[in-house]
């Protein structure tokens, strides 16, 4: 080809990288990491990118440059040269993506396995998903609907789910991980700022699915010692009706004073008294019957369907009872 | 152009058409339809294992089931005898042989029966039922799927036998008999696999 | 509609109707036959169940999910039976003398022909392109509907389960009634013409395959409306979750039963009639690409497929029969479940874009007047995507607790799929280099493709790197991924084919002004809807959520404005088919000067194709190489067929 369309061509290159580039580089397209993986993962996305753009670029230039220059007027009846093909270019471009290719599998696989390591002393936290909550259990057996992590400290969750395939899911901290029934699948994350990111649940799993939520709260060091010591739902010498409110997951969809329960998925349980006067139902009957067959009252602003329906096999009949009663004679 | 042109004068009548292939098609398609076959059962054999191995079950079949391996092996004879019987009459039809044809229809196909009722049977037996475990399921999935098959063969044999009686097939048309004939070795084939997979493994 | 394949022919054969001919209007293979044999199938299904269920004991009798499950095999048999699907082999089976076939169920004299069992493959294609565009019209309006609910975060006119089951619905006829079908209809139509044969191997069993469609896509729409819900699992539908599901579920399963049976009958077909039936001359490699492309996709098809029926059967027997194929507590393993799946569904992404590939090499050298750049090595890239298919379906796995050792070979094997697939699009810009490139609507819409799909192949790389993929998987990303790759990459090589092949289909030109409307329109319309996925996604917005955090509200908005645009977009389309149809100019038989076989017949072609076989001579793509001919009619000089 001649030298003017080469340089025409090699223009065309450079300014298809440009926008491609710019695009990639201006769009704060990831989340801003908050954790050692993340920053891994996003140096793989970053080390990806380079080369798709340059792949894109190549492809977009060589496109609009021959419809440019080649394009003809409908009318014209002539062929094009008569080329079936050029064996060194075609060896070409299946090398180099091929080599291409190989340099992203290379700083994938090592990036996942830096990304697998928990270091000597993890901070272990046993993570349980159930239709529509997660609960989050530490090493001294407190249980909490959301989960607070001590920042640079390596944890290593031990993710399992009570009924379906739930999604363990931190944006900023990058790491996903299923929650499996009968399976304790490991992730490891080490928070690198402190702040409070979404908890979201990312595999379909039922109803509730879009409203599975919960929060990840990153302190410091002092900070985290402080909040272990006081806090959380210690065994021992509490009401039953609490360990259940918290065991069955309870905490993590609705607000509940008495319980320092805080969710919002279902409505707040401060409020159970104008609700069972709404439903027109003795208080305690009430309670029972929103627990076991929860789409037979519907709070306003909220949708059926959302409460799981299984507690009533879930929960043993003394749970139920104790449950009920510390709702009844602790909602405002 | 020119075809079209010569396209107006020609009424509906098909030009002859022009075989690149040595094998009849319908064969090359029975043939085909068991690579597809094979890797359906394919597919039932992947969860069994991923239910016996992959799962990690204590106990393989798990008490207080077991599996009738016995009247399972006699069936399986019945079934392999079968076989040759349904080969013997292919042999018959291509030397021209009628009787022999018929006979070994008739044979195959009540052999065929016989299989497919001692599994119905087993099944009535057998002590445990779909809903009993991963082990049920996939006992029933393999032998069922299998079953099926044996149903549809046994439809196709009897095809070919009415067909038989009537007096089609010769020493130069046989395909029909042929084909039914590959399907069901595959059956048979198919059953041992199984056999051995779920009673005996 | 009466304008189409045949009516070059005079008169008619006396006959119409499929064999064999009965007396009264009501026993004749029909749809006043079907009136009757419905009810009569409903009604065996219905005693079988109880019967079976009777003998063997069990209360009740009466059971609402066994019985719907037969019923969904039985009350479309009971359709076929009185549509005349099964009336030849009854016959045969009754052990009457086989009649010579007489052609009296081949070609479309009138709409009606359209409407019956048709042995034809021009005009089983056709059946297959209108019902496919129907169905994506379907697939495309449940979008709009929950793109509609996505506009706002909260929940505005569906409740969660109805969204899910949109959303199942929306991808399962996309993909099982629309993609896969589609490809399948203009293969029908093309493959025998490019192959210079009369017809299908196996015409009544095209046939057949045909009107298995009908039935799956209304088995997936019931579905929807079923008391107690339709299926609200995504088109994956994962165990556990779709083993509790409403009875909807169930039509799912069926239908995808069906679906497949219907692909895996046309694959067959397609392989024995690529196998047996090149006309003289047509070695393999002389076959166009496109026969290329659907001969890998057929053996994928062949391979893969019982995979998904086998796991639509699991499920289906767990949610049934209570069996523990993947629940737990019964000592089953749930991640069998999506092994299982994704060993047909990953090669079913290829399936879905293989011969899109076919219909893209086809369009290009005949735009751009260059013969195709490295025939063999687009023939044997094709192969190597078909190998490597089979071994990367866990990707889809990355973050499901699969075996830990599993991830890395996955990834590389889906890595090393970017080579192939980067020998084509690299050799099709070769192609076009220096060619005369005619800018007609089929090559608007390649050249949309070849960018399109690079995108999508390349976020395609992202995903398949473990890390990047844990973080974006389940996320509006991969929704981002997927329309890139289906519809910037499959519907647009659809639409490609259907401008390129319309004239030979219908005898009449479309409107090319309206042609390049749609194009423009569908192009700026889908990256104006999809391309901001990427970031919702990767910023945190998972899929499959009808509500999502506030942050995400204005991105949604401006994506279900955008997707409005491009779902008019397909009324322009719709538009300009009906309208060209209907009046557009007639069409010569070879409008574009394309080698391949087809355009060497009228369009629409003579009833069976060719008067005698044409002898192949040459490659089909000789472009400017002056006096080359791809093959030779008439009364034909037989030179020797090289052995392949
Ligand atoms: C037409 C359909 C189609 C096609 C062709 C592809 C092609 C590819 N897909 Fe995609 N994929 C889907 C349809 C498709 N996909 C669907 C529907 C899903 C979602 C399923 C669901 O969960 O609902 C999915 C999901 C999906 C996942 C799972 C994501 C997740 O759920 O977590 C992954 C992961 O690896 C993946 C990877 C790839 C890769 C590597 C390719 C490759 O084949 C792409 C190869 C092409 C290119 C790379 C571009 C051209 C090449 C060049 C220009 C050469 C130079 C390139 C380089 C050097 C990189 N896809
Ligand atoms: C070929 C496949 C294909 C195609 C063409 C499309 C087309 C579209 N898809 Fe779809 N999509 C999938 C395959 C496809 N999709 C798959 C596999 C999934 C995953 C599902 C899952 O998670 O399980 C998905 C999921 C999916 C989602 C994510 C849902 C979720 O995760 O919550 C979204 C969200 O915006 C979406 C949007 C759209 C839109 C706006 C279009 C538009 O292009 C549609 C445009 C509209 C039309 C083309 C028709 C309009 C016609 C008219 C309005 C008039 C004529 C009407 C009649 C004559 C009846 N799709
Ligand atoms: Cu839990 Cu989605
Ligand atoms: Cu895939």
């Amino acid at each position: 080809m001649r030298r003017g369309s080469l340089v025409q061509l090699i223009l065309l290159g450079v300014v298809a990288t440009a926008i491609t580039g710019a695009v990639a580089v201006l769009v704060p397209w990831l989340p801003e990491s908050a954790g050692k993986e993340a920053d891994r993962i996003e140096f793989v996305y970053w080390f990806t990118t380079v080369i798709a753009v340059a792949v894109f670029a190549v492809v977009a230039a060589v496109l609009t440059y021959s419809v440019w220059k080649f394009r003809v007027r409908p009318d014209d009846d002539s062929d094009g040269p008569p080329v079936h093909g050029h064996t060194n270019l075609e060896i070409v471009w299946t090398a180099i993506p091929a080599i291409l290719v190989t340099a992203i599998s290379v700083v994938s696989a090592i990036v996942l396995a830096q990304n697998g390591r928990a270091g000597d002393h993890p901070l272990r936290i046993k993570v349980v998903a159930q239709q529509f909550a997660w609960q989050f259990t530490y090493p001294d057996g407190k249980t909490y609907g959301h989960l607070t992590l001590e920042k640079d400290r390596p944890t290593q969750l031990d993710i399992t789910a009570k009924d379906v395939l739930h999604s363990f899911w931190v944006p900023q901290l990058s790491q996903k991980q299923d929650a499996v029934v009968g399976q304790h699948n490991k992730l490891v994350v080490t928070p690198t700022k402190t702040g409070t990111f979404p908890v979201v649940c990312t595999e379909l799993c039922g109803l509730g699915h879009s409203i599975m939520r919960s929060r990840v709260e990153v302190l410091t060091k002092a900070g985290y010692e402080a909040w272990a010591k006081g806090g959380g739902v210690t065994g021992g010498r509490r009401p039953p009706g609490l360990t259940a409110f918290n065991q069955f997951g309870c905490n993590s969809c609705h607000t509940f004073t008495a319980a320092s329960a805080t969710g919002t998925i279902g409505p707040s349980l401060d409020k159970l008294k104008e609700a069972a006067a709404k439903a027109g139902k003795p208080l305690d009957a009430f309670i029972r019957e929103s627990i076991i067959d929860p789409n037979a009252y519907i709070a306003p602003g909220f949708s059926p369907g959302v409460m799981p329906a299984t507690f009533k096999s879930q929960i043993p009949a003394k749970d139920l009872d104790a449950l009920v009663k510390f709702l009844a004679t602790n909602t405002k | 152009m020119s075809a079209a042109a010569e396209a107006h004068e020609h009424g509906a009548h098909p030009p002859p058409i022009h075989y690149s292939s040595r094998v009849a098609p319908a064969i090359l398609g029975m043939f085909l339809f068991i690579a597809s076959e094979i890797m359906l059962f394919g597919s039932f054999f992947t969860v069994y294992f991923f239910d016996r191995v992959v799962a990690q079950p204590s106990e393989w079949p798990p008490p207080p089931f077991e599996r009738p391996w016995f009247i399972a092996l006699v069936n399986t004879c019945i079934l392999v005898t079968s076989s040759f019987t349904m080969h013997w009459a292919t042999t018959a039809i291509k030397r021209g042989n009628r009787a022999g044809l018929q006979a070994g229809m008739v044979l195959t196909f009540l052999m065929g029966l016989t299989f497919l009722l001692t599994q119905v049977i087993e099944y009535h037996r057998i002590g445990f039922n779909t809903a009993d475990g991963a082990f049920a399921a996939t006992f029933f999935g393999l032998t069922g799927l299998h079953g099926g098959h044996v149903f549809v063969g046994l439809t196709i044999l009897l095809v070919v036998t009415i067909r038989a009686f009537r007096g089609h097939f010769s020493a130069e048309a046989h395909h029909g008999v042929e084909i039914a004939g590959i399907y069901w070795h595959f059956v048979d084939v198919m059953w041992i696999v199984v056999y051995f997979t779920v009673y005996v493994l | 509609m009466s304008a189409t394949t045949h009516d070059i022919h005079s008169t008619p054969p006396s006959h119409g109707g499929s064999q064999p001919r009965a007396r009264s209007a009501w026993t004749a293979a029909g749809w006043l036959r079907v009136l009757w044999t419905i009810p009569l199938f409903g009604g065996l299904g219905l005693g079988l169940v109880c019967l079976i269920r009777w003998l063997a004991g069990w209360d009740p009798v009466w059971d609402g999910p066994p019985l719907v499950t037969v019923e969904l095999v039985t009350i479309p048999l009971g359709f076929l039976v009185g549509l005349g699907g099964f009336d030849y082999w009854a016959y045969y089976a009754s052990g009457k003398p086989t009649r010579p076939e007489d052609h009296s169920g081949h070609g479309a004299y009138s709409w009606r022909d359209y409407f019956r069992i048709n042995t034809d493959h021009k005009v089983i294609g056709i059946q297959y392109v209108v019902t496919t565009i129907f169905f994506f019209c379907c697939g495309g309006v449940l979008a709009m509907l929950f793109r509609a609910e996505l506009a706002k975060p909260g929940d505005q006119y569906f409740n969660p389960q109805t969204f899910n089951v949109l959303v199942a619905d929306h991808a399962a006829l996309m993909i099982f009634l629309f993609i896969i079908p589609a490809f399948a209809g203009l293969g029908n139509y093309v493959i025998p013409l490019m192959l210079g044969a009369p017809d299908m191997a196996f015409p009544r069993l095209n046939a057949l395959s045909f009107w298995l469609l009908p039935i799956a896509g209304v088995m997936l729409l019931a579905g929807m409306v079923t008391p107690g819900g339709g299926p609200s699992t995504g088109w994956t539908c994962y165990a556990p979750l779709c083993t509790h599901q409403p009875l909807g579920q169930v039509f799912f399963n069926m239908a995808v039963q069906w679906a497949g049976a219907s692909s895996i009958m046309t694959a067959l077909n397609f392989l024995v009639t690529i196998i047996t039936m090149r006309a003289p001359g047509m070695t393999f490699w002389r076959m166009p690409l496109l026969v290329w492309a659907n001969f890998t996709t057929s053996l994928l098809v062949v391979i893969a497929t019982p995979f998904i029926a086998g796991s639509q059967f699991f499920v289906m027997f767990d949610r049934v029969m209570h069996t523990h194929f993947f629940e737990v507590d019964g000592g089953g393993y749930v991640l069998g479940y999506q092994h299982i799946f994704w060993f047909y569904s990953h090669p079913a992404v290829y399936i879905m874009m293989l011969p899109g590939f076919g219909i893209v090499s086809e369009v290009i050298a005949v735009m751009a007047r260059k013969p195709v750049f490295g025939y063999r090595l687009m023939a044997l890239s094709l192969m190597a995507i078909l190998v490597l298919g089979f071994s990367v379906w866990a990707h889809h796995m990355f973050v499901a607790g699969m075996a830990p050792w599993l991830r890395v070979p996955m990834m590389v094997t889906s890595m090393v799929i970017a080579v192939p697939t980067g020998i084509k699009i690299f050799s099709w810009l070769a192609t076009m280099w220096e060619g005369r490139i005619h800018l007609t609507t089929p090559m608007l819409f390649v050249l949309g493709f070849l960018s399109m799909f690079v995108i999508g192949g390349l976020s395609g790389i992202y995903l398949a790197s473990v890390p990047i993929d844990i973080h974006a998987s389940d996320t509006y990303f991969i929704v981002a991924h997927i329309h890139y790759v289906l519809f910037g990459g499959s519907v647009f090589t659809i639409f490609a084919g259907i401008y390129y092949w319309f004239p030979k289909m219908t005898g009449r030109m479309y409107d090319e002004r309206l042609g390049k409307l749609h194009f423009w329109l569908t192009f700026i319309g889908f990256n104006l809807t999809f391309f901001p996925m990427h970031y919702i996604g990767l910023q945190g917005m998972p899929r499959r959520v009808a509500d999502y955090a506030d942050r995400f509200a204005d991105f949604n908005l401006f994506i279900s404005i955008a997707s409005f645009g491009l779902g008019a977009s397909t009324i322009v389309f719709l538009y300009n088919m009906v309208k060209s149809w209907r009046w557009g100019p007639l069409a010569v038989g070879n409008p574009w000067r394309a080698l391949t076989l087809e355009w060497q017949v009228s369009s629409p072609p003579p009833i069976f194709n060719f008067d005698e076989p044409p002898t192949v001579v040459g490659s089909p793509y000789e472009y400017g190489v002056p006096g080359a001919r791809h093959a030779i009619f008439g009364p034909a000089v037989r030179e020797p067929v090289p052995a392949d």
